[in-house]
């Protein structure tokens, strides 16, 4: 227990300065969840090793079946959340076992496909998705255990639940990358053939990442369209894909809490740019080369290099690192 | 029947303009083993100085003209400034800094002409119609599928035919020999990936006329491209032609058919393709 006894605080301090800190609640919602999405790709990409643009796939559906299932089956926003959630990991073990078949080059081309493909098919399906105009009016089906009724019809109310999920998976998801099953991941991306020769069965390892990363975007996705109260066709665009993994590249992947910063940065600047230039986008484009050529391991790389400069220069023994 | 006739041609034009902008592609990948996120930006910048040049001038003729090689010379830039240095890298690195590339041309795109879509008409001698007896088609169409036949066959004879070429193919092979054989290799990078920005900026200027000049076509087109030069085959001039022609058909037929469906087609082909047969239909193993 000692792994979740270090984090748990660092995490709740997280999302307690999320939100006494930002602007806005909306602002700390909108982090915190893209944080999760973000730890979806650095699970992909930093641990397995998987350049995957097929991240929009889980963030839409996720969207689609926390609204539908709350639309048409008149469920709560959890156990709407849940089905979310299982989708996305069931569609993720789709995708993830047919793209892992192919390597390098061909399985970024098939993610990409993926994602392509989805977008059409929701495109398609506008019966169920809006189509073009999205899915409008998500409810929030309140939770009713034993005639006590939780609601989250407040903003406070809802990023006290979306602080609360994004404790919890970022402790699984440590927890995750921490065990046999999180070195085992890093062991194939070094060195995949070497993995396989030791006797590891490389392709369950991969699924098995696909479907972790494809469940907690899953159910990030659905926790947006609760919060936007919309779910918008643009989730499975393949420029979500985009954002998400320069999110997480920026942040740094292969560690958690890179994640978060990926997401505060993105969410954060860019609403502070986009504020009074609409084009920062363009600055973003610049940030993704030079962080692939001077900063492979992401902003978290450069704090870590800031701490490890700080205690050498103060001879503190209690270093700040938190891996 | 008549219908369908005129879908196939509309599809053969459309597919010209795909291997144009496939072409370019398929050969740096085959020769650099490069793969270039930012392709599609070079269609769409070739398309917006199109309609700087036929807006200022009035002249498309001086687009046809110029547009490529501008494209051609902002390709090289990008190449010896920043795309260069991720050759050394793995594939996943140099996906990401010409995913950076393509997403800053795009902001910059908009930046200078707004986010929203220009039209470019055709020239004026190419404005009406063709009459073949009772079948009657867009003289423009119909320029674009000569042209871009031209074009086909120039580039095929430069592959085939010409030193430069020989070059090419060779160093698809074995670049790290032709380097040692005393070809100055980092030059011949560097013109193939600017012919390759080049044609990809002439099926902008084709497409022009047909569709307009928006910023999100670059993204648009580099998926085509991508369907093109998968289904194809990478690296191979004939897999280009013949994918961008299926595509482009497919595409055309599909759209009176099922117009929603097209895309996912296309995109289901893709898929298929990599699963079934990655080295599509003519490239090697």
């Amino acid at each position: 227990m000692s792994l979740e006894l270090k984090h748990c605080p660092i995490l709740i301090a997280i999302a307690l300065a999320a939100f006494l800190v930002l602007p806005s609640i909306s602002l700390a919602t909108e982090v915190l969840i893209f944080a999760i999405i973000a730890l979806g790709c650095s699970i992909l990409l930093g641990y397995a090793g998987l350049l995957s643009f097929g991240q929009a796939i889980f963030f839409g559906l996720g969207a689609y079946v926390a609204s539908l299932s709350q639309i048409h089956l008149g469920v709560n926003f959890l156990v709407g959340l849940l089905i979310a959630t299982a989708a996305g990991a069931t569609v993720a073990a789709l995708v993830g076992a047919l793209a892992i078949r192919r390597q390098g080059i061909y399985f970024v081309m098939l993610t990409l496909a993926f994602t392509q493909l989805a977008f059409f098919v929701s495109y398609t399906l506008d019966e169920w998705t809006g189509g073009d105009n999205g899915l409008l009016d998500v409810p929030r089906n309140s939770v009713d255990i034993f005639g006590f009724e939780i609601a989250i019809d407040s903003s406070e109310k809802f990023y006290a639940f979306v602080a609360i999920s994004f404790v919890l998976i970022f402790l699984g998801m440590i927890r995750i990358t921490h065990s046999q099953f999180g070195r085992t991941l890093l062991a194939i991306k070094q060195n995949e053939e070497r993995a396989t020769a030791l006797g590891y069965s490389v392709k369950w390892y991969k699924v098995l990442a696909f479907i972790f990363s494809g469940s907690i975007t899953a159910y990030a996705g659905g926790m947006y369209a609760l919060f936007l109260n919309f779910a918008p066709l643009s989730n499975v665009e393949l420029i979500m894909s985009e954002h998400i993994l320069i999110m997480a590249i920026i942040g740094g992947t292969g560690n958690v809490y890179g994640a978060v910063l990926g997401s505060l940065f993105l969410v954060v600047v860019g609403d502070m740019l986009s504020a009074f230039w609409e084009r920062w986008l363009f600055l973003l484009g610049g940030i993704l080369i030079l962080t692939v050529f001077y900063m492979r391991g992401g902003l978290i790389s450069g704090l870590y290099g800031v701490f490890e400069f700080l205690s050498q220069k103060f001879g503190s023994a209690s270093t700040q690192k938190e891996s | 029947m008549e219908l369908f006739f005129f879908q196939l041609l509309n599809g053969l034009g459309l597919g010209v303009i795909y291997f144009l902008l496939s072409v370019g592609l398929t050969i740096t990948f085959g020769l650099l083993n490069f793969v270039n996120f930012a392709h599609g930006a070079f269609y769409m910048v070739g398309a917006y100085v199109t309609f700087v040049i036929v807006s200022l001038t009035g002249n498309f003729w001086l687009a046809l003209l110029i547009a490529p090689l501008v494209i051609g010379t902002l390709a090289i830039a990008l190449e010896q400034s920043v795309v260069k240095f991720s050759y050394v890298l793995e594939h996943k690195y140099q996906i990401l800094v010409t995913l950076g590339v393509a997403l800053m041309l795009q902001e910059l795109v908009i930046m200078i002409w707004g986010p929203i879509g220009k039209n470019v008409s055709p020239p004026s001698s190419l404005a009406g119609i063709i009459e073949i007896g009772d079948f009657i088609y867009p003289k423009y169409r119909a320029f674009v599928i000569a042209f871009s036949a031209l074009i086909a066959i120039v580039v095929w004879w430069g592959l085939e035919k010409t030193k430069f070429g020989a070059l090419v193919r060779a160093g698809s092979e074995n670049a790290q020999m032709v380097g040692l054989l005393g070809v100055n290799i980092t030059r011949l990078f560097s013109i193939t990936f600017g012919l390759g920005g080049l044609l990809a900026g002439l099926a902008g200027v084709l497409a022009a006329p047909l569709r307009g000049a928006d910023p999100f076509m670059g993204v648009e087109a580099l998926g085509i491209a991508f369907i093109v030069v998968v289904i194809g085959g990478m690296g191979s001039f004939l897999g280009a032609l013949v994918g961008g022609l299926v595509v482009g058909v497919m595409q055309s037929v599909m759209s009176s058919v099922w117009p929603e469906g097209a895309s996912l087609m296309v995109y289901a082909a893709m898929a298929a393709v990599i699963l079934s047969r990655p080295r599509g239909l003519f490239g090697r193993a």
